[in-house]
C-alpha cells in the first residue's frame, strides 16, 4: 500500500502580524473620531483637550506597567494578584532611594524593590508549591503594614518624612517637541471639527511628557519583541501553556517561572516608581490606589497581550483623566462616547453573524445612550465610579474570546506527569 | 540490513540495573537494557510493564533511584532531559508534548539553544516535513489539529533535533496502516543514516516486521532479549503476558430494528467557513456496532465533536431513540446515555492530578452512583472505581492515586470502563484501544461485543483495520468531511479498504 495520503490542508487561522497591527490603526482612528463627534454634539471640549491626553497618558502609565507585570507572570504560569503589593514597594523603595539620590536612583530602587517581592512570590509559588493567590493576597497585606513599618524606621523625624511619606524626591525631567505648543494650541481653541481635537490630541502627546513616561511606552513593544520574537520569550510562554513539554525538551520550567515573576515585580515596582518620580515627587501612604489591580484587569480584558493591555490602561487613563480634570459634566459626555461606542461593536458582531454578543453590546449601547439621553448630567457621588464602569463595559465587552495560558494558576511539580 | 552484531565500538546505550519506585509501585526493578548502534530496537511489554519509565529515565525525565546509564560507552548521569538532548538523545513520549496555544513551529523549536529566527525554522521544518513525508504546516495552532498530526509533529520535534538516538513510545497507536508504513520507510532510512531507534508498540505484527531486536519487560524486570527474526507475534504475546493472541471475530449479529443513533444531512464549518462535515446522514440501530474508516482529518473528529454537541453544526439533525437531541447541550446528552471514549485520553478524557475515583465521577457528575441528589457520593463513586479496576483489569495501587500515576495503557482502560458504566445507549468511541496490550485489548473488544449483544449502539472511529473489521456491523469510509463509501467488513480485504480511504476507490455515496 504506497497510496499517497491525503491531507486537507487548512489555513493558518493566526492573523499575520501586519493585519493586526492595521486593524489596531483602525479602531484607534475610529475610536478618535467618534471622540470628535461626541465633543461637536455636546460641546464638552475636554473630551480632546491637550491637557486631558497628557493626563489620560501619565494616569495610564503606572496601570500599564502593572499590566505589563502582569503579562510577564502570568505567561509564565504564575498568576499575580500581588501586583498591588509589589507596586507599593516599589513606591516605598523609590521614595527610599530617591530622596537620598535623586530621581533616577528612585527609578532603580522601585525596580528592585518589586523585583524583591516578586521573588518572594516566585519561591512561595514555584519553590514550594503554594496556591498563588493566596501568596498573592499575603504579599498585598504584606507590603501595607510593611511600608509603613519601614518608613517609621527610615522616614520620621526626616525633613517631610513621616511615617506615611518620605521625604521629597525630585521629579523626573519633561521634554516636549520645540515650537510645537504654540500653533497646535491656537488651532485646538478653535473647536472645529476633528482638526481642532486632532491638535489636542497631538500636543497632549508631544508636549510636556515626563522621560519617564517614554520610556515607559516604549517597554510596550519591547514586551511584544521580547516574549514573541526571542527564544526566551518562547521559552517563557511555553512554561504558562504546558510545562510538561517545556520540561521534556529542556527547558528549566522552574528558572523561567522564575524570570517571569521577578520581570513582573520589576516592571509593577517600575509603575510605584513613576508615581513617586513623576507625580507625587514623594512616596506616599496609599499612593497605589489600587491601580495593582486595575492593571490586572487591563492585563486580562487586553487578552494576556502587550497591545491589548496598552489600550486596555489607556482607557482606563483617559476616563480617569477626565473625571479628574472637568468632574461631572465630562463624565457625562463619556456616557454618549461608550453607547456609540458599544452600537459600533454591535454592529461589527451582527455583522459576523455573533448574534449573542451583538444582543448584548446593543443592550449595553442602548443602555448607556438612554442614561446619557435622560440625565443632564451624572451625580457627584457617581462620577468616580462611571470612567471605571465604562472601561470596564466597554473592554469586557470588546474582548471576543479571552484565552488565558493554558496552565495559569497551576502548580507544576517536575517528574509527576507525562 | 541488520546492524553487524561485531560491529566494533560500544553500545549506542546500555542500561544496567536501572531500578525505580514509586509510591506503592515497582515501576522498574533492576532492568538492563542493551542497543547497539545503528539498529532499531522494540521494547514489549504488557501495560504497566514499566517501558515507558525506562524511556523516561533514559530522557532524563525520570531520575533512577539506582542504576547506570551508558551512552555509547561513556557513563552518564541525565539530571534533565537537557543533558539527554545535549547527548544526542530524542524521545518521542506516549503521551503528547505540546502546547496547544502554540504554533507548531513554536512546538518545534522550543528550547533549541541559539538565536530564534522563525524564517529559518520555517525553512527547515518545510524540508524536513516533505523529506519524510509528514505534511505539517509550521504556522498552525496544534489547538486545532488532530490526534494523527499530533504524532506526526512530535516525530519531526525529534528529527529536527538531529538526534543519534530516538526513542519512540507508541508512536503508531493513532496512525493509519498507510501512515505507519510512511513511518517505517522513515525509520529504515534514518537507520541507513546511522541512527540507532528504540520502539515501544502493543502491536507485535508491526514490531516483528520493523525491529531487529526485541527486549521484553514483565512487571518490571527485563525478561529477555530476542532476535526479531526468531520470533512469531504469538510466542512475544506469550513472553510478554503467558497468553495468546486475541482474534476480533464479531459473533453473530445482533442488530435490532430501533435506530438508535439518526443523523440526517449533518455538515459543521469551520471559522473560515470552510466545510468539514458535509451532508453526512448515517443510522445506527441498538446492537449495531457502526465503524468509520478514514485516514485522520478527514471529519471523524468533527463527526464525534456534533455529535457529542461539543461543536456546532451548520446544517441537520441528530436524533438518539426517536429524541431530536439536535439542540441539546452535551450534559443533557450525556445524561441521555451518550457515552465517550474521546481520542486523547489525557487531553479530553481524564483530570490527570485528581484521583481515580473522582476521574469516575467526570461525565457521571449527575448520575448514580457518582451522585446522590445534588450531590457528589464519594463512597458511591470509589466503590464503583473498584469494580472498573477489577472487571478492566487496571493496574493501580488503588483508586485514591492520581490519574497520572497510571500507565498510558491503564488510563485508557480506566476511561473505557468508566464509558461502559451506566448502560449508555449509544457509545461514541475514538480509538477505544489506544496503547492498552493485546490482553487488555482482547479484553475491551469482548465487553463491547457483550454490550452491544445488550443492545448497545456504537459508533467505532479507529485507524485499527483489525479492529475496525472485527467489531463492526457496517463500514463507512470518511474522505473530506463526506461518507464515501458504505462497505461489508465480512467481505471487504484491508487493500480495499485502503484504496476507499485514499479515493483510489470511489463508490457511489450511500446516505
Ligand atoms: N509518575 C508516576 N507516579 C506514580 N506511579 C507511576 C508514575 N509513572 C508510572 N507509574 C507506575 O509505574 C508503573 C509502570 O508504568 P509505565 O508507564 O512505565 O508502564 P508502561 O510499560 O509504559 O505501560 P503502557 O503500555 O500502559 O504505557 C505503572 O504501574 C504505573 O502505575
Ligand atoms: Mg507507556
Amino acid at each position: 500500500m504506497t497510496a499517497v495520503i491525503e491531507r486537507p490542508a487548512a489555513p493558518p487561522v493566526r492573523a499575520p502580524w501586519r493585519d493586526r497591527v492595521r486593524r489596531a490603526a483602525i479602531w484607534a482612528a475610529l475610536v478618535f473620531v467618534t471622540l470628535a463627534v461626541v465633543r461637536q454634539v455636546t460641546g464638552a471640549n475636554a473630551l480632546t483637550s491637550a491637557g486631558t491626553v497628557n493626563d489620560a497618558i501619565g494616569l495610564a502609565v503606572p496601570i500599564g506597567l502593572a499590566a505589563l507585570g502582569g503579562l510577564f507572570s502570568e505567561r509564565a504560569g504564575v498568576v499575580n494578584i500581588g501586583l498591588e503589593g509589589m507596586m507599593i514597594f516599589g513606591t516605598w523603595f523609590a521614595g527610599w532611594a530617591g530622596y537620598q539620590w535623586g530621581p533616577w536612583a528612585a527609578v532603580l530602587g522601585g525596580i528592585a524593590g518589586g523585583a524583591l517581592f516578586g521573588l518572594v512570590h516566585a519561591l512561595a509559588t514555584v519553590t514550594f508549591g503554594v496556591d498563588h493567590i493566596i501568596s498573592g493576597v499575603a504579599i498585598n497585606i504584606i507590603a501595607v503594614g510593611a511600608t509603613r513599618y519601614l518608613s517609621s524606621r527610615f522616614f520620621l523625624g526626616r525633613e517631610d518624612g513621616g511615617v506615611n511619606q518620605s521625604p521629597s524626591v525630585p521629579l523626573i525631567g519633561r521634554v516636549g517637541v520645540p515650537g510645537a505648543g504654540g500653533p497646535l494650541g491656537t488651532l485646538e481653541g478653535k473647536h472645529w471639527f476633528l482638526v481642532s481635537d486632532l491638535a489636542g490630541l497631538l500636543r497632549g502627546l508631544f508636549t510636556d511628557v515626563s522621560l519617564l513616561t517614554i520610556l515607559a511606552v516604549l517597554l510596550v513593544p519591547a514586551a511584544f519583541w521580547l516574549l514573541w520574537r526571542t527564544g526566551f520569550g518562547l521559552r517563557l510562554r511555553s512554561v504558562g501553556e504546558s510545562p510538561v513539554a517545556a520540561e521534556s525538551l529542556g527547558v528549566p520550567v522552574y528558572t523561567m517561572k522564575y524570570a517571569g515573576v521577578v520581570i513582573s515585580g520589576a516592571l509593577a515596582g517600575l509603575g510605584g516608581a513613576f508615581l513617586v518620580t513623576v507625580y507625587d515627587g514623594k512616596f506616599l501612604e496609599n499612593q497605589t490606589g489600587g491601580r495593582g489591580f486595575i492593571g490586572l484587569a487591563a492585563m486580562i480584558f487586553g487578552n494576556w497581550r502587550p497591545g491589548g493591555l496598552a489600550a486596555g490602561s489607556a482607557l482606563f487613563g483617559y476616563t480617569d483623566s477626565l473625571r479628574l480634570r472637568e468632574g461631572s459634566a465630562a463624565v457625562h459626555a463619556l456616557l454618549l462616547f461608550a453607547a456609540i461606542l458599544l452600537a459600533i461593536l454591535a454592529i461589527r458582531a451582527g455583522v459576523t453573524r455573533r448574534w449573542i454578543p451583538a444582543g448584548a453590546l446593543a443592550v449595553a449601547a442602548v443602555g448607556f445612550g438612554v442614561v446619557f439621553a435622560v440625565t443632564d448630567q451624572v451625580p457627584a457621588v457617581l462620577t468616580p465610579l462611571v470612567p471605571y464602569a465604562v472601561t470596564l463595559v466597554v473592554l469586557a465587552l470588546a474582548a471576543k474570546r479571552l484565552r488565558m495560558p493554558a496552565a495559569d494558576g497551576l502548580r507544576y511539580r517536575k517528574g509527576e506527569t507525562g | 540490513m541488520t546492524a553487524d552484531p561485531t560491529a566494533p565500538g560500544p553500545p549506542a546505550v546500555e542500561l544496567r540495573g536501572i531500578t525505580k519506585t514509586f509510591p506503592g509501585v515497582v515501576a522498574n526493578h533492576d532492568v538492563d537494557l542493551e542497543v547497539r548502534a545503528g539498529e532499531v530496537h522494540a521494547v514489549c511489554g504488557e501495560n504497566g510493564a514499566g517501558k515507558s519509565t525506562l524511556m523516561k529515565i533514559l530522557y532524563g525525565m525520570q531520575r533512577p533511584d539506582s542504576g547506570t546509564i551508558a551512552v555509547r560507552g561513556e557513563q552518564v548521569k541525565f539530571r534533565s532531559p537537557a543533558d539527554a538532548i545535549k547527548s544526542g538523545i530524542g524521545m518521542v513520549h506516549q503521551h503528547f508534548m505540546l502546547a496547544d496555544n502554540l504554533t507548531v513551529l513554536e512546538n518545534v523549536v522550543l528550547g533549541l539553544p541559539g538565536r530564534f529566527d522563525p524564517a529559518a525554522a520555517r525553512t527547515r521544518i518545510g524540508e524536513l516535513s516533505a523529506r519524510y513525508g509528514l505534511g505539517v504546516d509550521p504556522d498552525r495552532l496544534v489547538e486545532q489539529l488532530g490526534v494523527g498530526e499530533r504524532q506526526r509533529i512530535e516525530i519531526l520535534k525529534v528529527l529536527y533535533r538531529g538526534a543519534r538516538v530516538i526513542i519512540l513510545d507508541e508512536p503508531t497507536a493513532v496512525l493509519v496502516p498507510q501512515e505507519v508504513d510512511e513511518l517505517f520507510g522513515n525509520l529504515a532510512g534514518l537507520r541507513a543514516e546511522g541512527l540507532t531507534v528504540l520502539f515501544i508498540s502493543h502491536k507485535l505484527d508491526e514490531v516483528i516486521r520493523v525491529a531487529d531486536r526485541i527486549t521484553v519487560l514483565r512487571q518490571g524486570t527485563t525478561v529477555t532479549t530476542v532476535e526479531a527474526g526468531s520470533v512469531t507475534t504469538a510466542q512475544l504475546a506469550h513472553l510478554m503476558v503467558g497468553g495468546d493472541l486475541p482474534t476480533p471475530e464479531t459473533r453473530e449479529s445482533t442488530v435490532r430494528d430501533e435506530v438508535t443513533l439518526g443523523v440526517r444531512d449533518l455538515s459543521v464549518r469551520s471559522d473560515a467557513g470552510r466545510d468539514l462535515l458535509s451532508g453526512v446522514g448515517l443510522s445506527i440501530r441498538a446492537g449495531e456496532v457502526v465503524g468509520i474508516a478514514g485516514v485522520e482529518g478527514n471529519g471523524q473528529a468533527e463527526l464525534v465533536e456534533a455529535l457529542l454537541g461539543t461543536r456546532p453544526i451548520a446544517t441537520g439533525a441528530v436524533t438518539l431513540a426517536g429524541e431530536d437531541i439536535t439542540a441539546w447541550p452535551t450534559s443533557r446528552r450525556r445524561e441521555a446515555g451518550i457515552g465517550y471514549i474521546p481520542e486523547d485520553r489525557q487531553r479530553q478524557g481524564l483530570l490527570l492530578t485528581q484521583p481515580l475515583w473522582e476521574n469516575r465521577i467526570l461525565g457521571h457528575q449527575t448520575r448514580p452512583p457518582s451522585s446522590r441528589g445534588v450531590f457528589i457520593s464519594r463512597r458511591g463513586a470509589r466503590k464503583d472505581t473498584e469494580r472498573i479496576v477489577a472487571e478492566f483489569g487496571v493496574k493501580t495501587p488503588g483508586v485514591d492515586v492520581p490519574a497520572f500515576a497510571l500507565s498510558g495503557g491503564n488510563q485508557q482502560k480506566l476511561v473505557v470502563g468508566r464509558e461502559l458504566s451506566g448502560s449508555p445507549k449509544l457509545l461514541v468511541a475514538a480509538h477505544p484501544t489506544r496503547g492498552v496490550d493485546v490482553g487488555a485489548q482482547a479484553l475491551i473488544w469482548d465487553k463491547l461485543r457483550d454490550a452491544r449483544a445488550a443492545g448497545l449502539a456504537v459508533l467505532l472511529v479507529s485507524a485499527d483495520l483489525e479492529e475496525l473489521l472485527g467489531l463492526s456491523d457496517t463500514l463507512k469510509v470518511m474522505l473530506r468531511g463526506r461518507i464515501v463509501a458504505t462497505l461489508d467488513p465480512a467481505t471487504v480485504t484491508p487493500a480495499e479498504l485502503g484504496e476507499y480511504m485514499t479515493g483510489v476507490a470511489t463508490q457511489e455515496a450511500t446516505p
